[in-house]
């Protein structure tokens, strides 16, 4: 009956609101005042004979994730009207594309290569939002913010052919890369969303839809929730139904919203305020040329040209501030010490400090400042994580700062040995447990001299000495 | 005195317009008892734009001397939003709305010194060819040559005004599929219907917008082409707004119109037609040919077999859309808030939308709901396609099509209630072709039969309102 191969069958609805400064269609900020009801004009609350006039720049940025996405573009812009009554729309019908999408078809490439098809990429405007002051549920009325209504939105649509709530979670992680790349989407303040439409085999693939899923942490959780739900009534022998369910993310549960006996109907028209016009291949072309290096482009290139690792290469591209980054870094100095210090090191400051590269002030100049010095072995890898914390903290001047606190590596052999000697004599229990065949105890002699130096020794090279002199005294 | 001379006397103060308007509105007042032609009079507006003016006069603005309509009083379609005035297109449902904005129209017409008066009726939404479709607790216009007959509609207040008006005088109207000419020739006046896209739509309450037409209505054809003069024109704000250059229609005027070129549709002569509207209308044929224009027979036979079943899917399905931001939020009537958001858009719905407008709204639902979609709603699209191909294969030939504007003569109210929604909607049967074409349509009047009206069409190629103009003008004026 069914074509469904896999255990669990996932298509994705991807909504993102595009970061254009006016909206959809007028010329009302997408951003700036909060307060309720103040970024509003007679065209985005549905005043009588207001008319929409389209925002072109949303366009540009549309038919840039289609060029991205290997979408294929209309040679006509079409919108229609989507007719259906809820208080948070401003005409009681939504500006969107339905017989002829911005895009048609299309493929995004999972993070382990596996590309996913798509059905089409369309434009489309964003209700106003609903406030219910205690709760969906408790509330005894609703308060509409029209801020929001009209902002423009780009719809992605997926085959059904994602095989696990993790890979809906990296399809959603790769659209933003793509996104962010493009720079037409603000990744801390816009939004993503997705409807997802859920199956597995034990039913017999009886499609859920789940509406509501809001970025891509959520996406895994509240599919994980369904996918365990489905297995469960399938498996104590229950009917699944062919419904639409609500992500409640707060109790990290799907609840029913509506059967879906009948698809709704929405009588779409195109919309007549709006006339059909030529996307022409000019347009396109200078689209095509503008076209930022994507993610994929960048990995390829990293692996190419700096002969570095394709784990490297992925997690380096996966934000284009560090893909950028290490690109200049890897001019520099050595691309594998680039790759290795940006990767783990200055990711893992970040992470721990929880800060993104954009909110910090350190620049390319720093990181090759820093691995200037790092290669040239004047400071010790140790010394180097050091200042790359303090660097997250606020910028300095790496080259003088290191000159200014004497953090140059001990490299003279015959201060280094100097130290050696004297923390083989002053440690001489761990000097007696050494030759007793205890490793460890070495360990803590070079320590010794670690601490001596105050990190500026290579451990290398102080381990080196100890051996040496520790086989000459024998 | 045409619109024109009487810009003259109020800049060289021959005329106070203070004074003026105020006898204009009080005439108004009048008028409005006995005939119902403003939904609003807008006296506050007309006076404080009449001290405007009378200031600028005194301060010797030379601002002044350009201005096409100075001190002349336009009347508005009550579809036409003017700032700060109920503009309710004859629906309860939009009553208080007092729009945030002026229709680009309307804003041109104040740039250049017209003098808003009011808000004149119609049909409920534009839904209609006779005005009697009102909204509740609306008042239908009457016919100004007898108050027991239609003065045609849907833009029925605007023909009946410009008619009975004593004062210079200009009015806005619109037609979605013939609600300027039929108006125009039951009231016995001028009354054109530009191109679909000359005139901006920004403003207007949404009927169909791919039919909409703003046009102009005039006792002469000077005030008609005056007025046409200051509306049309590119407009960002409306997307369908045409970007071609604007003609001098003044200019035309009064030339002669020999060597043009005129087909007689043959089709809107074969049936149906009153025979005194007939003759009429063969008596305008005559004049033609006296002024030295070609005559010849030419057949269309889409426009009148199919036009109105086109017209009506379109219109409607396009409606019903526009119609649903009605709903008692934001605006207008509202009822009294109790159950979930369906049950109380449903009563307010119910209780303040007309008869034809719930009609409409179903027809127009049910004509895109799918499984219905591709036969009618994109069917009719088709064969307005093939429409418009018609008319332009005639227009290679011809330099404008001559048929009557309506088939018969002001109905009585009280035959217009027998009639079924159909028979209704047949009294449009020549006027649906042009409308959905997009083609500029003019109404000249060609005499009285019975004491009542008869005006006779003619319609010109996209764009070719100064045609149209300059034969209506041989006809020259009516009073």
């Amino acid at each position: 009956m069914s074509s469904f191969t896999s255990d669990i069958v996932i298509g994705l609805e991807v909504h993102v609101e595009l970061n254009t400064k006016t909206k959809l269609f007028c010329s009302c900020p997408t951003k700036g005042n909060e307060e309720p009801n103040t970024r509003v004009c007679p065209v985005c609350l549905g005043h009588p004979g207001s008319k929409p006039v389209l925002n072109r720049k949303a366009v540009e940025f549309a038919l840039k994730l289609c060029t991205a996405l290997n979408s294929k573009i209309s040679s006509e812009l079409v919108f229609s009207r989507k007719s259906y009554f809820y208080p948070d729309m401003s005409k009681n019908y939504q500006i969107t594309q339905y017989e002829i999408p911005l895009g048609a078809g299309g493929a995004l490439s999972l993070k382990e290569g596996r590309e996913i098809a798509l059905k089409r990429v369309h434009m489309e405007e964003d209700p106003a939002s609903l406030v219910h002051s205690s709760g969906m549920q408790e509330s005894g009325c609703v308060l509409v913010d029209y801020n929001r209504s009209g902002n423009p939105l780009i719809e992605i649509v997926t085959e059904p052919c994602l095989a696990s709530p993790e890979e809906a979670r990296d399809f959603m992680k790769q659209l933003i890369t793509v996104l962010s790349y493009l720079e037409i989407f603000d990744e801390n303040h816009g939004i993503i969303k997705a409807d997802a439409n859920v199956s597995v085999r034990e039913s017999g693939y009886v499609r859920v839809e789940v509406k509501n899923i809001t970025g891509f942490r959520e996406i895994e959780r509240a599919l994980s929730y369904e996918v365990v739900r489905q297995k469960s009534e399938a498996g104590h022998g229950r009917k699944l139904a062919h419904e639409t369910r609500s992500w409640d993310s707060a109790r990290g549960i799907t609840f029913a919203l509506r059967k879906k006996e009948a698809e709704e109907d929405y009588g779409y028209i195109i919309d007549p305020d709006l006339v059909i016009s030529e996307i022409g291949s000019e347009w396109i072309e200078n689209i095509r040329n503008e076209m930022p290096e994507l993610a994929q482009d960048k990995v390829r290139k990293f692996i190419e040209k700096y002969k570095i690792g394709r784990e490297d290469a992925q997690i380096l591209a996966s934000e284009k501030a560090l893909a950028e980054m290490f690109e200049k870094v890897a001019g520099a100095v050595d691309p594998e010490l680039a790759a290795k210090w940006l990767r783990r090191e200055l990711l893992r400051v970040l992470n721990y400090s929880r800060k993104s590269l954009d909110e910090v002030g350190i620049t390319e100049k720093h990181m090759i400042d820093l691995l200037r010095l790092v290669q040239e072995k004047k400071i010790t890898d140790n010394v180097a994580s050091r200042l790359l914390e303090k660097l997250v903290e606020n910028a300095f001047d790496i080259v003088s700062y290191v000159k200014k606190e004497a953090l140059e590596a001990v490299s003279d052999a015959d201060v280094l040995e100097k130290y050696c000697i004297e923390a083989i004599k002053e440690n001489p229990v761990a000097v007696e447990d050494y030759r007793k065949g205890e490793a460890k105890s070495l360990n803590f002699i070079v320590g010794q001299v670690m601490r001596k130096t105050k990190g500026k020794a290579a451990p290398k090279e102080v381990n080196e000495i100890i051996l040496r002199i520790l086989n000459e005294s024998q | 005195m045409n619109a024109a001379e009487f810009s003259k006397k109020v800049r060289s103060s021959e005329i106070d317009i203070v004074e003026h308007i105020h006898k204009v509105i009080e005439k108004c007042r009048k008028i409005n008892n006995d005939f119902n032609y403003f939904n609003t009079i807008s006296d506050e507006l007309a006076i404080k734009q009449a001290h405007e003016i009378r200031n600028q006069i005194k301060n010797k603005d030379n601002n002044i001397q350009s201005k096409k309509l100075l001190g002349i009083a336009v009347s508005v379609k009550d579809s036409i939003c003017v700032q700060g005035v109920e503009s309710t297109a004859g629906s309860r449902i939009l009553k208080g709305y007092r729009p945030l904005f002026d229709a680009s129209v309307v804003r041109k017409v104040r740039e250049q010194g017209g003098i808003i008066i009011g808000k004149t009726s119609q049909d409920e939404f534009g839904f209609g060819g006779f005005s009697v479709n009102v909204g509740v607790g609306f008042k239908t216009p009457k016919n100004p040559f007898d108050p027991e007959r239609s003065c045609g509609g849907s833009s029925g207040g605007a023909g009946g005004i410009v008619q009975k008006a004593d004062f210079p005088h200009i009015a806005l109207g619109e037609s979605t599929g013939g609600s300027i000419a039929a108006p125009a020739s039951f009231c016995g006046v001028f009354g054109l219907c530009p191109t679909y896209g000359r005139v901006s739509r920004y403003g207007l309450i949404d009927f169909g917008n791919s039919l909409d037409k703003i046009g102009s209505m005039g006792k002469t054809v000077d005030d008609t082409a005056l007025l046409l003069d200051v509306i049309a024109g590119h407009d960002a704000l409306d997307s369908t707004s045409l970007n071609a250059p604007k003609e001098d229609y003044g200019s035309r005027l009064g030339k002669g119109a020999g060597r043009m070129k005129i087909g007689i549709i043959k089709e809107a002569f074969e049936e149906g037609n009153d025979p005194e509207v007939e003759s009429k209308v063969n008596e305008g044929i005559e004049k033609l040919k006296e002024n030295g224009m070609e005559c010849e027979e030419i057949s269309l036979k889409l426009p009148i077999r199919y036009g109105l079943s086109v017209y009506y899917m379109i219109a409607t399905s396009e409606a019903s859309t526009n119609l649903a931001k009605y709903c008692g939020m934001r605006y207008g009537a509202a009822e009294k808030l109790e159950g979930n958001f369906n049950e109380y858009f449903s009563k307010v719905r119910s209780h303040n939308l007309g008869d034809e407008a719930k009609r409409r709204i179903i027809i127009g639902t049910f004509a895109r709901m799918s499984g219905f979609r591709d036969a009618y709603y994109i069917k009719a699209a088709k064969v307005r396609t093939l429409i418009i191909q018609e008319y332009r294969k005639a227009f290679k030939k011809f330099d404008a099509l001559v048929s009557p504007s309506v088939p018969i003569l002001p109905p009585k109210f009280s035959d217009i209630e027998k009639l079924t929604p159909l028979q209704n909607y047949m009294a449009d049967i020549l006027l649906v072709g042009p409308n959905i074409a997009g083609l500029p349509h003019l109404n000249v009047p060609v005499g009285f039969e019975k004491g009542l009206p008869v005006g006779m069409l003619l319609t010109g190629d996209h764009l070719q309102e100064g045609k149209l103009l300059q034969i209506g003008s041989i006809f020259g004026e009516r009073k």
